[in-house]
């Protein structure tokens, strides 16, 4: 049977009534679940794995592939409404989105994320299926040199991105690498700023830095400014739906998303939220309304969103085709597989070409369903804005400390989320952008890792970073990215460029 | 270097001393960088960038960040700040500490609905005799949906208990 | 993989049919339902086993703490198993956790493993495996030492022979530092007369990522459990060189390290553990029911699907087996340069 055979057939099968019912009831116990901050669709996979084994394989395929859609798009919901970003991944979503939803467009900012999300899942998973074998090759030529220098490319375009004010954004930046070096180091394990507490030594939490920072900073600096503030938010002005001014600035920055979020996602080290922060930035260079982004720019939601979804079924590349998991989500689908008798690795396209096609028109079923059941819930879930301030700020706190206990039942954590909660409240107030914390918290410890990999394959050898011809591209494009601005500010256009770089806050 | 929007900017005179002090607490950070990762300085392996190298760049780079806030500090250029009142971020605070004093103790429902009082009376509504109850209430369903239905472990105290 | 043990009795046919109504009509076709009806069930069990996996949901000790709760349920051999995820530092803040919290506690039972054994000592754990009560070892797996397929290193020899001439030249790809993959990279430099300090060893965070950078070739060899490795061994795509197990795996066309000359037997083993503080009644009670739950057809059935090794190992023998485990691991850690 040829590819698209096989494609046909196992849509055929997922098409049928109790299949169906499967996906959407995967969607909704995910979608429950995921919503929790901290608590990301790998936790989410785990947590509800053992409710499919009882299933037949091919439902309980459906149904695992409805919860990992369920679980991601969870996440995104609450970063937009609540500015609690349920996962490292919709971090980049929470910046423009919440700004939408606090200025009366949550529903286009749901819409476009819950569209966005669905395109770029249907343009990667047919990609997954149509060309994987060929991506997967080129995937497998990144080596520590090539992470490297994809790290310092995301540097680049990222920390330019950030913050009306250079000395804030980069303080910002390194106060969250010094942060990032606090447990265990990976390469030689030696505790690093752990101060001989236990609990320090597998670092600090992203998911706990992002929540403490986003929802509880926040909820601190509201109610510090006492009964100034209206009670409620205007929940909907103009349309709770996408306008044609929405769409048309919406579907470029999906594409773009798609486009950068699938390789980055099939490369074995590259990680989900990584495509999150380029395709920020490239929407930020590229938009036509720069003096928005900051302020709620539909791109902003747009393009993150799409390279969120796109870079999941990129992950599944090198899962399905050399049985490499590289997320932690992946590993659990890994788990999940063998439940069936399926053991990935570079046969299993050959040996069970069945199931493999089946997955993926899971992946197509669950993907739609998830767009069935979230359109017509905008209208709902944007009502949850017009709570008074006092019941939705305390909803959110008794929300993020719930993920958080859900995640690691520890009062440490809890300690911890205090404390960056305090911290983001201070940067705040005096006008520090809080993102870039965040990205260094993430970014730093990545490219020091694969820094300090190449350089001991080499024995020291610094010139191997360059030598190869992946990594000597990226690192001429980090420096383009470096030098165009500075140039064209001499030329007197620095004005733009400042002016795209409006503080997010 | 700065790209401040003139509008935020006050010239003062003196210096901004909260500003000074933020300053001081990133120079602070870096010192204490220096300081622990002497100790890991031999154990770089093939590699001459070990795992002290990265956070020492780090520590410099919080150096050179300190002595730019202080410039600033003294030529009065970090943006006005609102006037923020201290007592609902004490409320606030003091039901994040109260959750985790309570939590392995009073059980998840417990903990929690104080959290939830607590915050909202940080915003305004301190009839507490009336939002504790209805947090602890709200709590205990949210316990019942996500540790019974879906599996999730949160601690369980004497009121989850009567329904385990 | 070896499938040694547990002769499936055939009592254990009546055990499953014995499951509690419940738990039998409940988990059928519609699970939400049968998540209802369990959790009103609920209040006619008591707790008899609360496990503590001291990972996050997912990982090999989440995943054995929670097929023991599935087993012991289904043979009925437990009313009603909870778990608890404690995780961080490679399992000692659960560890620690476990032996303050649920001392004297004949209930409570922790999963743990060989990882537990370098993290203890390499974080400096104030709490050891000396402060719980190991039951039983459940499982296990095997070190594998693998090479890309395209490499000119045609056997384990060879390899050696490239380390003895330029230790730095030979990088090695595996899991975390000091890890049950380092250690195994130790022990063989060791065993071949090479300086284990000199050992040019990346660590990476998973094996995905590892298995990934020797597929690349990156680096020039790898080490893993052989699990890891297995489907691309099979598929031709990496050369598999030795194995760190005591005899020859059954299908598995590799030397042992110990035939190959270097005297390396490792294994990265699971084991069950209940807290400190027992009475002699209460620990047989507990081993009791361990070695029910490993005779058990739904625990051999869950180790087939699992691709996990039957190594059990019970008692006193398991005793004395943690205690050369802990005692070589120091000294190799030692020698690696990881502990002081």
């Amino acid at each position: 049977m040829s590819t698209f055979e096989f494609l046909l057939q196992g849509l055929v099968a997922a098409m049928e009534p109790m299949n169906l019912l499967y996906a959407l009831i995967g969607v909704t116990l995910g979608t429950a679940v995921g919503v929790l901050p901290g608590i990301g669709p790998a936790l989410t996979v785990a947590l509800l794995l053992p409710v499919t084994y009882r299933l037949d394989p091919t439902g309980s395929l459906i149904m695992f592939a409805g919860i990992y859609y369920g679980g991601m798009y969870g996440g995104s919901t609450t970063s937009i409404l609540l500015n609690t970003p349920g996962e490292s991944a919709s971090i980049v979503t929470a910046l423009e989105g919440n700004k939408m939803a606090r200025a009366g467009r949550g529903g286009p900012a749901l819409a476009t994320s819950a569209i966005g999300s669905f395109v770029a899942g249907l343009i990667a998973t047919l990609l997954l299926a149509f060309l994987a074998p060929y991506v997967v090759q080129i995937a497998i030529k990144f080596g520590p040199r090539e992470y490297f220098a994809l790290m310092v490319l995301a540097f680049v375009t990222v920390s330019s991105a950030f913050g009306d004010s250079a000395l804030r954004g980069l303080t910002a930046l390194f106060v969250g690498l010094a942060f990032s070096v606090v447990g265990i180091d990976q390469l030689t394990g030696q505790t690093r700023l752990a101060f001989g507490v236990p609990d320090l030594l597998d670092g600090i939490e992203v998911t706990t830095m992002a929540v403490a920072m986003f929802a509880i900073g926040e909820t601190l600096f509201i109610a510090a400014q006492g009964m100034r503030g209206p009670e409620t938010v205007e929940a909907v002005k103009g349309s709770v739906w996408m306008n044609a001014q929405d769409w048309a600035r919406s579907w470029k920055p999906w594409l773009r998303g798609t486009v950068i979020g699938f390789p980055i996602g099939a490369m074995p080290a590259g990680g989900a939220e990584i495509g999150t922060f380029l395709s920020y930035a490239t929407e930020k260079r590229l938009t036509k309304h720069p003096e928005e982004f900051g302020n709620g720019a539909i791109e902003g939601v747009a393009g993150p969103e799409a390279a969120n979804n796109a870079s999941a079924a990129g992950t599944l590349v090198p899962l399905l085709t050399l049985g490499l998991p590289t997320t932690a989500t992946a590993a659990i689908m890994l788990a999940g597989f063998q439940q069936y008798g399926l053991q990935p690795g570079p046969l299993l396209f050959a040996t069970n070409p069945q199931l493999v096609w089946g997955l993926i028109a899971s992946l197509l079923i669950a993907n739609g369903m998830l767009l069935v059941l979230n359109l017509p819930l905008i209208g709902l879930w944007v009502k949850l804005l017009t709570i008074p301030k006092p019941w939705l700020y305390s909803g959110i706190l008794v929300f993020a400390t719930l993920g958080t206990i859900g995640a690691n039942p520890s009062v440490f954590e809890l300690g911890m989320l205090l404390t960056f909660g305090l911290l983001g409240y201070v940067m705040r107030v005096f006008g520090y952008p809080i993102a870039p914390v965040v990205v260094g918290l993430i970014l730093g410890p990545l490219a020091e890792q694969q820094l300090r990999r190449a350089l001991a394959i080499s024995q020291g050898d610094v010139t191997y970073l360059f030598t190869s011809p992946i990594a000597a591209v990226l690192f001429v494009v980090a420096a383009l990215a470096f030098i165009v601005p500075l140039i064209l500010r001499i030329r007197g256009r620095g004005e733009v460029l400042s002016q795209m770089a409006a503080n997010e806050d | 270097m700065s790209l401040n929007h003139p509008t935020s900017t006050t010239k003062q005179r003196r210096p901004d001393w909260a500003a000074l002090a933020i300053a001081v607490v990133l120079a602070v950070i870096a010192a204490v960088i220096f300081f622990d990762v002497a100790r890991v300085k031999g154990a770089a392996g093939y590699s001459q960038v070990g795992p002290a190298t990265v956070p020492e760049w780090i520590a410099f780079g919080l150096i050179g960040l300190a002595v730019w806030t202080a410039i600033e500090a003294f030529r009065g250029e970090f943006p006005v700040r609102d006037r923020q009142e201290l007592g609902p971020i004490v409320w606030v605070v003091a039901g994040l500490i109260a959750q985790m004093l309570l939590l392995n103790r009073a059980g998840f429902s417990i903990a929690t609905g104080v959290l939830f009082a607590l915050v909202a009376a940080g915003f305004g509504r301190r009839k507490l005799w009336l939002t504790i109850p209805i947090g602890i209430i709200l709590c205990l369903c949210i316990w019942l949906i996500f540790a019974g239905l879906l599996q999730l472990s949160l601690p369980a105290g004497p009121l989850e208990h009567l329904f385990l | 993989m070896i499938g040694t043990g547990g002769d499936p009795l055939s009592h254990n046919q009546k055990h499953r049919v014995q499951v509690t109504p419940t738990e039998d009509t409940a988990l059928k076709p519609f699970f939400l339902a049968s998540i209802l009806a369990g959790a009103i069930a609920l209040p006619a069990y008591s707790a008899d086993y609360t496990i503590m996996a001291p990972a996050a949901p997912g990982g090999g000790w989440d995943q054995t703490a929670r097929s023991l709760q599935t087993a012991l349920q289904e043979e009925g051999i437990s009313g009603n198993v909870q778990v608890v995820n404690v995780p961080g530092a490679g399992g000692t803040i659960g560890l620690a956790q476990f032996a303050s919290q649920q001392k004297g506690n004949p209930n409570a039972l922790i999963v743990g493993g060989y990882v537990m054994v370098g993290a203890i000592l390499t974080n400096q754990a104030p709490v050891t495996l000396k402060d719980v009560t190991p039951i039983a070892r459940l499982t296990g797996e095997y070190e594998a030492i693998v090479v890309p397929a395209s490499s000119e290193i045609e056997n384990i020899d060879q390899l050696v022979e490239a380390l003895k001439k330029d230790p730095g030249s030979v990088s090695w790809a595996g899991g975390s530092a000091g890890g049950t993959d380092h250690i195994a990279v130790g022990l063989l430099a060791k065993a071949a007369g090479v300086d284990p300090t000199k050992i040019n060893y990346i660590a990476y965070s998973g094996g995905g990522e590892a298995l990934a950078a020797i597929l690349g070739s990156q680096v020039t060899a790898g080490v893993s459990s052989y699990g890891e490795f297995q489907s691309q061994i099979e598929a031709g795509t990496l050369r598999l060189l030795a194995v760190s197990s005591d005899e020859r795996l059954e299908g598995v066309d590799a030397p042992t390290l110990k035939e190959a000359g270097y005297d390396v037997v490792l294994q990265n083993w699971r084991m069950v553990a209940a807290p400190a503080g027992l009475s002699e009644e209460q620990e047989a009670a507990i081993q009791a029911d361990i070695k029910k739950l490993v005779e058990s057809e739904t625990w051999q059935e869950t180790l087939e699907t699992k691709n996990w090794a039957d190594t059990y190992l019970a008692g006193d023998e398991f005793q004395e087996q943690l205690a050369k485990d802990i005692a070589s691991t120091e000294q190799i850690l030692k020698d690696i340069g990881l502990v002081k």
